[in-house]
């Protein structure tokens, strides 16, 4: 606060509202909005990377339901009325997964490229850079999931039991899944602070998980020591869930099983992130 | 008055180290930086001008040894420092998808701008730097110049007391290197204090106060350029005879004359160590009957201050 008399007396120097003197240090919220709304205006600025970033998964999502139609027949997935009610839900986690890592390395890109070094000088709390990229990231995720869902319903002959209701709640559901999976890879991101290690790291830790869960086979199907692999495997949690909501199946624990770990997720991640990426080491 | 008592220096700086590991950037740098000068940093590659920068602009904590800007402790003060200080660094700090306006909005809001006034700060700078024709375009399309400048002016968008440039022109055409003298003299007149590192004796000659040349770690000599060059640098003459008798000749006037000289083939080597030399040279050689074929001056250089200290180490040694 001692220099609180030098700002007013610069203030009454010059006028106009370019004076830096006169401008008031806003607070961690408004320093998250800044930067969030930026990371949105960056994300969704470049029209091309817009339109084929929201074609991925309905490609991926076409490309499975013709090529593994046959395991619609399948005792545990004949329930479902066909293998895309089986797989979207499914997609979506999928969707929260890549976008969340994606989340690391977009933040190693602007380190790399100097722009967090710049943040890094400025007098706001550097937390706020996290708190910000996550947000936005977010907001992605949720255009994505969107987007993917309407495609699914209209042209892949997707058909939720659940109804609007329900589909509604396991976009929020996989939402608050994305958003918490976000803080552990900025965790890990800016704990190896290398693009091509995280991207390693990244898919020696995604692939395992996506396919050695329910995502695209019904666990009857897998040899015992998969099936159990896979009866723990968080992502597992996660579907049964999204599944739960959207076609209003009983999922048992697995809500409040995916929230918890999620949350845990965030939490450590959200510490360890901030321990990494702190100004000065 | 200002935010710093008058005659209080801008930046102290006393046995500052930083080691990374088993890499000693900084071994023990004391400086103190008067409010309102330009201090340069002078260094090569690795001689730790950068960590200096990254200590004092509270990016790197130091092993040991203090320093304060603006009077605060960059350890213990961090935030107030952050508050008066601008940085543009090698690497320019931009986003590259933003508009070059929007980068220095972006700025100007995280600093605590509204709106309003976050875009006239940002007109401001645009019309100073001569961005105007580029403002709306991304910063990934801008030129190297362009890029430096835009870093520059986000540097500024706060008014900062004491504002640090780590090697503003490397890797910048000629003409893109004057402007951004220019302007950093223009800054320097207006009261703010710089500390500018290069590795060009020229950039440092021109706009510094002060100089200090940084070596593993440590200062190795301090002072304003003329002294630095008086007492480390040498003009050299290098001059070629066309026959040997004039060399002979040549050889015979300078050493009258008491200017100390080598000898390669027709070739000479004479330190120039005044303005006049250099036409008391021509004229002794001319009446010597010594005709040059040709005649080169070679202004000292960043180089020769090293090799001067490194001469200097070993005969201490």
């Amino acid at each position: 606060m001692t220099a609180q008399p030098t700002a007013r007396h610069r203030a009454t120097s010059r006028t106009g509202y370019e004076n830096p003197a006169l401008w008031r240090a806003g607070g961690f919220r408004s320093q998250v909005r800044v930067l969030a709304a930026r990371s949105l205006r960056t994300a969704f600025g470049d029209r091309r990377l817009v339109f084929f970033g929201l074609l991925q998964p309905i490609v991926l999502l076409l490309l499975f339901s013709q090529v593994f139609s046959g395991v619609g027949n399948l005792p545990g997935v004949a329930a479902y009325q066909g293998y895309v009610n089986f797989l979207v839900p499914a997609t979506l986690v999928n969707i929260a997964m890549t976008t969340a890592m994606s989340s690391g390395a977009g933040l190693l890109a602007e380190v790399y490229s100097g722009f967090v070094g710049r943040l890094r000088c400025l007098p706001i709390r550097l937390f706020s850079v996290l708190m910000a990229r996550t947000i936005a990231d977010a907001a992605r995720l949720a255009v994505q999931l969107l987007v993917t869902l309407v495609a699914s319903v209209a042209f892949l002959g997707f058909r939720p039991a659940g109804g609007v209701l329900g589909v509604a709640a396991a976009l929020l559901l996989t939402l608050v899944v994305g958003w918490c999976l976000s803080w552990l890879f900025i965790a890990i991101a800016t704990w190896l602070r290398k693009a091509e290690t995280l991207q390693a790291v990244s898919f020696i830790v995604m692939f395992p998980l996506m396919f050695g869960s329910s995502a695209y086979m019904p666990l009857d199907t897998m040899p015992v020591w998969m099936r159990v692999v896979s009866s723990v495997n968080p992502v597992t949690y996660a579907i049964d869930a999204t599944r739960g909501l959207a076609l209003d199946r009983p999922s048992g624990w697995a809500i409040p099983a995916t929230l918890g770990i999620a949350v845990a997720a965030a939490l450590g991640g959200g510490v360890m992130s901030a321990r990494n990426f702190r100004r000065a080491t | 008055m200002t935010g710093i008592p008058l005659h209080q220096a801008a930046i102290t700086v006393s046995g500052l180290a930083k080691r990374y590991g088993e890499v000693t950037a900084l071994a023990d740098v004391s400086l103190v930086v008067e409010t309102g000068t330009v201090l340069g940093v002078l260094g090569h590659n690795g001689a730790g001008k950068t960590t200096l920068i990254d200590v004092l602009s509270t990016r790197a904590k130091p092993s040991a040894g203090h320093a304060r800007v603006c009077g605060f402790d960059v350890v213990r003060d961090g935030h107030q420092v952050r508050r008066r200080i601008g940085v543009t660094g090698q690497f320019a700090g931009v986003d590259d998808g933003l508009s070059g306006r929007d980068n220095l909005v972006l700025v100007a809001r995280l600093l605590g701008a509204n709106g309003h006034q976050a875009r006239a700060r940002a007109r401001d700078l645009i019309d100073v730097f001569g961005l105007g024709d580029a403002a709306e375009r991304p910063a990934k399309t801008y030129s190297g110049g362009m890029r430096r400048r835009l870093d520059l002016a986000a540097g500024l968008v706060g008014s900062p007391q004491v504002l640090f440039l780590d090697e503003p022109t490397t890797g910048l055409d000629p003409m893109s290197r004057t402007g951004l003298w220019e302007m950093v003299e223009r800054l320097s007149s207006n009261g703010t204090t710089v500390v500018l590192t290069t590795q060009y004796l020229e950039e440092a000659d021109r706009l510094a106060d002060h100089i200090v040349v940084l070596g593993l770690g440590r200062v190795t000599v301090s002072g304003t350029p003329a002294q630095l060059k008086a007492r480390l640098g040498e003009r050299t003459a290098t001059i070629s005879f066309g026959s040997e008798l004039a060399t002979r000749r040549a050889l015979d006037a300078l050493s009258k004359l008491g200017m100390p000289a080598t000898t390669s083939g027709f070739v000479l080597g004479v330190a120039l160590t005044g303005p006049a030399d250099l036409a008391v040279l021509v004229r002794t050689l001319d009446s010597a009957g010594a005709p040059l074929k040709d005649l080169t001056v070679k202004e000292p250089t960043l180089d020769d201050v090293y090799l001067s200290l490194h001469r200097t180490r070993e005969v201490l040694r």
